[in-house]
């Protein structure tokens, strides 16, 4: 029992130090790796590149230079402020006027992250009237939530509404909803210009469009080719009002849902997984730029306003690992361990495998260095083994652990 | 022989654990005060809202509550045997001396134990009347760690205080300070829900840790 209470400490040992020197490694060493900011200049049909670092670098993909102001006149749909001032604004491009009002109402920025996905996510919503006659979106009494039912939590009481739950959930039983819900996705807030209620997913993997309108449901079905299913929607709230939302599906596609006529359509994008990667999407008066940027890669691919592929550009560059710090600590480190991950909200334990074998290289000097003291202790080795075991496949971890926790007593 | 052991143990720790208790639910007591006064001053919506999707936590004055109430109850029970090393007293008992430790230990756990639950029954009967499931549960998965963090605390902190050696001493509290602080790092409300259960697991496997210091207690060990 003792030497189990001994293990038992080590293994603490091997998991507080397998977190914590990793990350004291990183804080020492870690070193910016900056993604470069990728736009699509519509004067030039070309990707332009803004590096940021110790100096800021303007590029386009052939990897010509340019300063500033030439930088900014190539991309006169993002800084067309600046070019108003400058009066450099051209009157139009490929025919089409400069219009400001158009080059207002046809942009669009838009994010998400793998840490949004991968968190926990709320399980109540508030619905609110989507035309109450006002100006601006007021907090309703009452949040929602499907589960066997839709049901309406009235927050001053912490009881369900009966009646609007009842109400609620007879329409979409009607509609065929099969309860419950797997995902509710909708902008809960009211700082945006008009609510479109939610997109929510059934247990049966069908899209509906849920709203309050005039104190009653309107609920919609939007239909779905057979089998699609979707990692994350993302509901926006553009100015242009094209599209109620961007659905992300588990194929690794993007789609967009037509506002009132529910009309699903197909970006077309390959390999966007907003599950591993960020997704930006930003749209101007001729084009859609849908970024991916993961460890080591950035893809931008350009549509037209059809959301046809136009262009494409891609750029790699060296993982931690592969750089200097990231091989020392392949040679310190047999692995790493994490409470917290940057593609994820949860706290768990993030187990990170070492991609070679170097570590073994120090675990043996270690282990030797474990003989000696086992030598100088005058101790049976026989009774160490276990010990020489631990450091031989937790390394540098291990290696503290025993020697925190020492088995001297134990022959 | 077993309720003279028991005895000594409240003895030495009933007005920690009497304080701790009383504190413990003075802490749920206050956080459900600040949550009556923010439905008073907000509305109740507004508030259901601030704490769904802007990541207010009503909860949070209970962080560290759990830690320091272990911290406190661990030294009070096993720094009077480090005092001119009285434990060993103990030890001439005609009783096993791993189960004597192990009965200590034990003690320390139920009386930290029931406290805990007290304050969790509390903590889950006032927030029932201001709040839904959907805030509750994850709000207990974020608390979960936090009275975890107490038993470990307890655990490496009798093990810690019962150490006859300063060198080691200062090891162990190296080692807790790696470990200890995996349960109370700062995260979204209801982001530890997939670590309770390991982090569980880990806090059973150091419930016997104890033993090791009490071996080279008894060894002599200088």
């Amino acid at each position: 029992m003792v030497k189990l209470s001994r293990y038992f400490l080590v293994i603490i040992a091997i998991i507080g130090f397998g977190i914590a020197l990793p990350k004291l490694y990183w804080v020492a060493f870690a070193q910016p790796i900056r993604a470069p900011f990728i736009q699509y200049s519509c004067i030039d049909h070309d990707f332009m590149l803004l590096r940021s670092g110790d100096e800021v670098t303007r590029t386009n993909s052939k990897g010509d230079t340019f300063t500033r102001e030439e930088y900014e006149n190539k991309l006169p749909l993002m800084y067309t402020r600046q070019l108003l001032m400058n009066n450099t604004m051209p009157d139009s491009i490929d025919g089409v006027e400069m219009d400001m009002h158009d080059i207002s109402n046809n942009r669009s920025t838009f994010r998400v992250r793998p840490k949004e996905i991968h968190a926990p996510l709320p399980t109540l919503f508030p619905l609110f009237e989507s035309q109450s006659g006002r100006a601006n979106l007021e907090m309703p009494k009452d949040f929602f939530r499907i589960t066997w039912r839709m049901e309406f939590i009235d927050a001053e009481s912490n009881k369900v509404d009966e009646e609007k739950s009842r109400m609620f959930s007879a329409v979409l039983y009607k509609r065929g909803f099969k309860f419950p819900a797997k995902s509710i996705n909708g902008l809960p807030t009211t700082r945006k210009s008009c609510d479109e209620g939610y997109l929510v997913i059934d247990s049966a993997d069908q899209l509906f469009h849920i709203k309050l309108v005039k104190g009653l449901p309107f609920v919609e079905k939007a239909e779905l080719p057979e089998g699609l299913k979707f990692r994350s929607i993302n509901c926006v709230d553009f100015k242009d009002k094209f599209y109620y939302a961007y659905l992300f599906s588990t194929d690794n596609h993007v789609y967009v849902l037509t506002q009132y006529d529910y009309q699903l359509v197909k970006l077309d994008v390959e390999n966007i997984n907003p599950e591993e990667n960020e997704i930006r999407i930003y749209g101007d008066l001729f084009n859609y730029n849908v970024i991916s940027t993961g460890e080591g890669e950035i893809t931008s691919q350009v549509l037209d306003k059809d959301y046809n592929k136009v262009n494409e550009y891609n750029e790699i560059w060296p993982v931690r690992d592969e750089r200097k710090e990231g091989k020392v600590a392949q040679l310190l480190f047999p692995a790493q361990l994490k409470m917290t991950n940057s593609n994820s909200s949860y706290v768990r334990f993030f187990f990170e495998a070492n991609k070679s074998f170097n570590w073994i290289f120090l675990s043996l000097l270690l282990m030797a260095t474990q003989f000696m003291i086992i030598r100088k202790r005058k101790e049976n080795i026989k009774n160490q083994l276990v010990d020489l075991g631990i450091i031989a496949v937790t390394g540098i971890f291990g290696f503290i652990a025993v020697n925190f926790f020492p088995n001297k007593f134990f022959k | 022989m077993w309720k003279s052991v028991i005895y000594k143990e409240w003895i030495k720790t009933r007005w920690f654990i009497i304080l701790y208790a009383v504190l413990g639910l003075a802490v749920v007591g206050y956080i459900f005060l600040n949550v009556q006064r923010d439905f008073k001053f907000n509305d109740a919506n507004n508030y259901w809202y601030t704490i769904m999707f802007m990541g207010v936590r009503y909860f949070g004055s209970l962080k560290f509550v759990p830690l320091f109430g272990a911290l406190a109850i661990s030294v009070a029970q096993f720094f009077p045997e480090t005092v001119s090393k009285r434990i060993k007293l103990t030890f001439h008992l005609p009783l096993n001396e791993n189960r004597v430790l192990l009965m200590m230990m034990l003690y320390g756990t139920v009386g930290l134990v029931a406290s805990y639950f007290v304050q969790l029954a509390m903590f889950y009967a006032l927030s029932v009347l201001f709040f839904p499931s959907d805030i509750i549960f994850p709000a207990l998965a974020s608390i979960t760690p936090w009275f975890l963090s107490g038993l470990a605390c307890y655990y490496l902190a009798a093990l810690i205080v019962l150490e006859p050696v300063w060198k080691y001493r200062i090891a162990y509290l190296v080692v807790a300070g790696t470990f200890v602080p995996l349960y109370v790092q700062s995260a979204p409300t209801g982001a530890y829900a997939p670590a309770n259960l390991a982090l569980t697991l880990l806090v059973i496997i150091i419930s016997i840790s104890l033993l090791f210091s009490g071996y080279r207690f008894r060894k002599g060990e200088m």
